[in-house]
């Protein structure tokens, strides 16, 4: 009756309503390598040519999104230490319900859409527009820096499963490019962020993570 | 006839249930443990004894453990146990056997109240905030029941292989109507993460809380049902995991009783290996049997268009 | 073989992070001045790229090349000169970086396939954000933190307007490569839906970018915090590569019929980041800042233009330019002035013209250019954005656009007066040096030149690259 795919992404629906919940740093990260992983594999369910590179690609997709990303960061935090508080500006229980609204609200919209060759699976388009915008969410309901950059990779897998899966277009080198600017991306973050953290112990000024934008 | 053959057992196994995680967690402990028929010899001890009032108390105090007892009995009755035909049923009996069980929660809650000890009333406080959340998420998954089957009965639900179209209709959101029933069982029921029914602190306590001042026969009311509510539950609960009618009736019992062993096991081991959660936290548990029960209704609405 | 063009940076770049500090500044100048030939070489020979799909020269490609290949030549002579007096710990890091920053906007240029160029400008972001953060300070780390994420940001919303795009490819069942010329040729078969979603998501990705109004936040701290050639090259190519996303994407809507509704989206951005300028500019503090501000003017400008298509178009295109060349020119010699007074605020500046007369002439001609007075390239500019407002009888934009130029110029006065001819009575710490001059004037020069004279090549390509909008006159 449904997709095998379906049953996975409803465990992506959910993950991003853990997320949204989590109120450690760890449970955070769990999700993302949890949403990497089904985002880089959804390819190989939904017909598609399954070609030699294209298999290739999905494992090279799958071990940068699904398990080098995560664990960096992961090791990341345990490098800075940073307070394992998320220090939520939206609270968790709020933050909750704003997921199921969220997900609701993704269905209604992508009920809307006629997207070409989504006849395969329902449950594609919803959870593509709630990975977005539950990045989204994540970046600005947070205070802190390190959770900024968490919700900026939920939202780059979000792009990511609309990109696969809806259009066959891209070649794998272009999405391989696309790849490596991304991992770069969190990189140089997550450098930064060491360095700031750095600079602010050795300064005794405001020891949090914090920035917020000043004009 | 066979409803009753099957209920009257029901009702007297249910203090029999609540052994097996003891067991459980002796085991975990590395303890002998309790015998398995504990609780019959201190429903016998509570029974024995004579009941002592507060004479701050009104008549409320006493209704209170025979009101939640008697709701408890009674929503077993519209409940195929083993999959077998209820005592009862009618058209939207669902929404009355939820409505039954806040029954029993309001006296239990009007009975704490009633002795006008500050730490009952925070119990009660507790008591009543907590399984709001469970109530939503109870009516979500009935509400998600009510538009696979078309139908507004326990039976129409739990009876015979009905659980196993519910499956086939809904597929895997339903494992998370599952989880999230059995995070409602183990609200409603004052089990750890949510309670510690081990505790001996009244500051942490929910439910036990509530039920200090009472005692003898009345306290002997008050486990009855709340064994009988946990009978209720996990009886639910083992009609989604276990879905099959195996044809004769005793072999379904026979299945039924050992799924239920699991389940109770099942909560000995989350008693055993988690810590109850720091009170602030608890709604968030909570919430999300709510969120898991939303999600998969959103998603098989999204299949049975 | 146009990739060339990036490849030679790219490996200069690499190299330099192993050469000392002396040798990465001649490697920097050198190849500078070969990419600066080969861009030439280029416009003559207008050879064919070796992988088609990717990479082409195409019109509005070559005007930024050429303006990126002639900035940075000159930056990077001035840099050696700015590095003699600004001291930077890891030096061939930093002209190791500038030369992987060339390669990338390089590669911006000539990118024809849409997510190719979204690759480009994420690198883009990539690279020159160690630049930005060279002085090691607090201030620059959170500027650097800042312009890294919220670009990034916005580049990923980029990211899903090029996915959008391709599923307007999908859904209509066209099959053509995913390449902005191919999509511009094909553009009325595509599905207007997904298409207006593209650019709407494209428009706001680039344009945070391009340091369009409301997303312009990071620009302002990261101009004023990065060394001054860094925001020389930020400011006067950079913000070129992601106006030429832009671009693209506008002419693929103009193409599909749907350029009223792009044109209007663009015009809008551009006057409201024009007003948010003129805002900050009257009451800023620092000359470094009230540069960033003045290149969102620009943008601001820029992107009005180009929705007005037409006249404005062209105009767009000259302003495109001429601010490169004089913006460069400006935060160049903002970088004397601040290492010349140690500060960065307009307090602490004055008598420029006493003090420093050479970089003073520089300063006060750039202001006036910037601020669009002849003889310098921006007035003609605006002047044919001005009167193709009022030939698409957009008579209200149009006034509120000179209102907003008015002000911006009597903000932008008061500040440059102060810097220029107040009392200032401290000693200052440098000695003029000629080669952080004259890349001001040379760069000042060919703006000025340019507005008088503008080789048929030139006129041309920049025809031609406006042509779709009903450019040209």
């Amino acid at each position: 009756m449904t997709h095998l795919v379906d049953i996975i992404l409803s465990f992506v629906l959910l993950s991003i309503i853990f997320s949204f919940g989590s109120s450690r740093l760890q449970g955070l990260i769990k999700a993302l390598a949890f949403q990497g992983v089904v985002v880089s594999i959804v390819p190989f369910f939904i017909g598609h040519d399954i070609t030699e590179g294209g298999v290739l690609f999905s494992l090279t997709t799958l071990l940068i999104r699904g398990i080098a990303i995560p664990f960096y960061i992961y090791r990341f935090i345990e490098k800075v230490a940073a307070h394992r508080e998320l220090e939520p500006i939206i609270g968790y229980n709020g933050s909750i319900f704003t997921g199921l609204l969220l997900i609701v609200a993704a269905m209604a919209v992508s009920r809307k859409f006629s997207v070409p060759s989504a006849s395969t699976s329902l449950l594609l388009l919803p959870t593509a527009i709630s990975l977005l915008v539950g990045g989204m969410f994540l970046l600005m309901a947070r205070r802190k820096a390190i959770t900024m950059i968490l919700g900026y990779i939920t939202m780059e897998n979000g792009i990511y499963l609309v990109g696969t899966t809806f259009s066959v277009r891209a070649h794998h080198i272009v999405e391989f490019g696309i790849l490596l600017d991304v991992l770069a991306g969190v990189m140089i973050m997550a450098v930064i962020l060491q360095n700031i953290k750095l600079k602010m112990q050795s300064g005794g000024e405001d020891t949090s993570l914090n920035i917020i934008s000043k004009e | 006839m066979t409803p009753i053959i099957i209920f009257i057992p029901a009702i007297l196994s249910a203090p029999f249930f609540p052994a097996i995680i003891l067991k459980v967690k002796a085991f975990f402990g590395g303890k002998k443990g309790p015998p398995l028929l504990i609780q019959y010899y201190t429903l016998a001890k509570l029974f024995k004894k004579g009941s002592v009032y507060s004479t701050s108390t009104t008549y409320i105090f006493k209704l209170g453990p025979m009101v939640s007892l008697s709701a408890a009995l009674t929503a077993l009755m519209f409940l195929p146990i083993s999959g077998a035909a209820p005592l009862f049923s009618f058209k939207g009996d669902v929404l009355f056997v939820l409505y039954l069980l806040g029954l029993g929660r309001f006296f239990t809650i009007a009975a704490a109240l009633d002795t006008a000890s500050p730490f009952e009333g925070m119990g009660a406080a507790r008591e009543a905030y907590f399984p709001i959340i469970c109530e939503a998420t109870t009516f979500m998954i009935f509400i998600l029941f009510y538009r696979l089957t078309g139908e507004l009965t326990l039976a129409s639900f739990f009876y015979g292989n009905h659980p196993l179209e519910l499956w086939r209709v809904a597929g895997a959101p339903l494992a998370f109507v599952v989880t999230a029933f059995f995070i409602v069982l183990l609200t409603e029921n004052a089990r750890v993460p949510v309670d510690d029914p081990a505790t001996h602190l009244e500051l942490t306590m929910i439910h036990e809380v509530m039920v200090l001042d009472h005692s003898g026969p009345d306290f002997g009311f008050i486990e009855m049902g709340s064994f009988c509510k946990l009978f209720f539950y996990a009886a639910i609960v083992s009609r989604l995991v276990f879905p099959f009618d195996l044809g004769h009736p005793a072999m379904n019992l026979a299945a039924f009783s050992l799924i239920m062993l699991l389940i109770y096991a099942a909560v000995g081991v989350i008693e055993s290996v988690m810590a109850r959660y720091r009170m602030d936290r608890v709604p968030k548990f909570v919430l999300t049997s709510f969120a898991l029960a939303f999600v998969a209704t959103i998603i098989t609405l999204e299949f049975v268009k | 073989m146009v990739e060339i063009l990036f490849l030679i940076p790219f490996l200069a770049g690499v190299l330099a992070f192993f050469l000392t500090a002396k040798s990465a500044r001649k490697t920097l100048v050198a190849t500078g001045a070969l990419h600066f030939l080969l861009s030439i070489l280029l416009w003559v020979y207008q050879p064919g790229a070796i992988i088609p799909a990717y990479f082409k020269t195409t019109h509005s490609g070559l005007l930024s090349l050429l303006v990126i290949s002639l900035l940075f030549l000159l930056i990077s002579i001035y840099s050696t000169a700015y590095l003699d007096i600004d001291h930077i710990k890891k030096e061939n890091v930093f002209i190791g970086t500038m030369l992987l920053f060339l390669s990338t906007m390089t590669m911006v240029t000539l990118s024809d396939h849409i997510m190719v160029m979204w690759i480009a400008i994420e690198a883009t972001t990539l690279a020159s954000a160690p630049l930005i953060y060279t002085h090691g300070t607090p201030a620059s780390l959170e500027t650097t933190w800042k312009y890294v994420f919220i670009c990034s940001v916005g580049i990923a919303m980029a990211l899903l307007g090029s996915v959008l795009i391709s599923l307007s490819m999908e859904a209509n069942k066209v099959d053509v490569p995913m390449s902005f010329s191919a999509l511009a040729t094909v553009a009325k078969n595509l599905d207007p839906m997904w298409l207006k979603a593209g650019f709407i998501f494209i428009l706001v990705g680039y344009g945070t970018k391009m340091g369009l109004a409301p997303m312009h936040t990071w620009l302002p701290d990261t101009h004023s915090e990065a060394p001054s050639p860094v925001s020389a090259l930020l400011s006067g190519v950079l913000l070129n590569c992601a106006y030429l996303g832009i671009f693209k994407t506008h002419k693929i809507m103009v193409n599909a019929g749907l350029g009223d509704f792009s044109g209007t989206i663009l015009m809008a951005f551009g006057i409201i980041s024009v007003l948010a300028a003129a805002t900050f500019i009257l009451r800023q503090t620092e000359y470094k800042r009230l540069l960033a501000y003045s290149s969102i003017e620009n943008m601001g400008i820029i992107a009005f233009g180009t929705g007005l298509g037409g006249l404005g178009a062209y105009g767009a295109i000259l302003c495109l330019i001429h601010h490169s060349l004089i913006k460069s020119s400006l935060f160049l010699t903002s970088g004397n002035i601040l290492l010349s007074y140690g500060s960065r605020q307009i307090e602490k500046t004055g008598n420029l013209a006493g003090h420093m007369p050479k970089t003073f002439v520089a300063f006060f001609a750039g202001f006036l250019g910037i601020s669009g007075f002849p003889p310098f390239g921006i007035f003609i500019g605006e002047l044919l954005i001005i009167i193709g407002a009022f030939q698409a009888g957009r008579t209200v934009w149009a006034g509120i656009f000179i209102f907003s130029l008015c002000t911006i110029f009597a903000g932008f006065l008061n500040h440059a007066m102060k810097i220029s001819f107040d009392d200032h009575q401290a000693p200052i710490k440098i000695t003029e040096k000629a080669r952080m001059i004259w890349p001001q004037y040379v760069l000042l020069t060919t703006s000025a030149v340019l507005s008088f004279w503008i080789p048929d090549a030139l006129y041309r390509t920049i025809v031609n690259a406006v042509v779709a909008f009903g450019g040209g006159f």
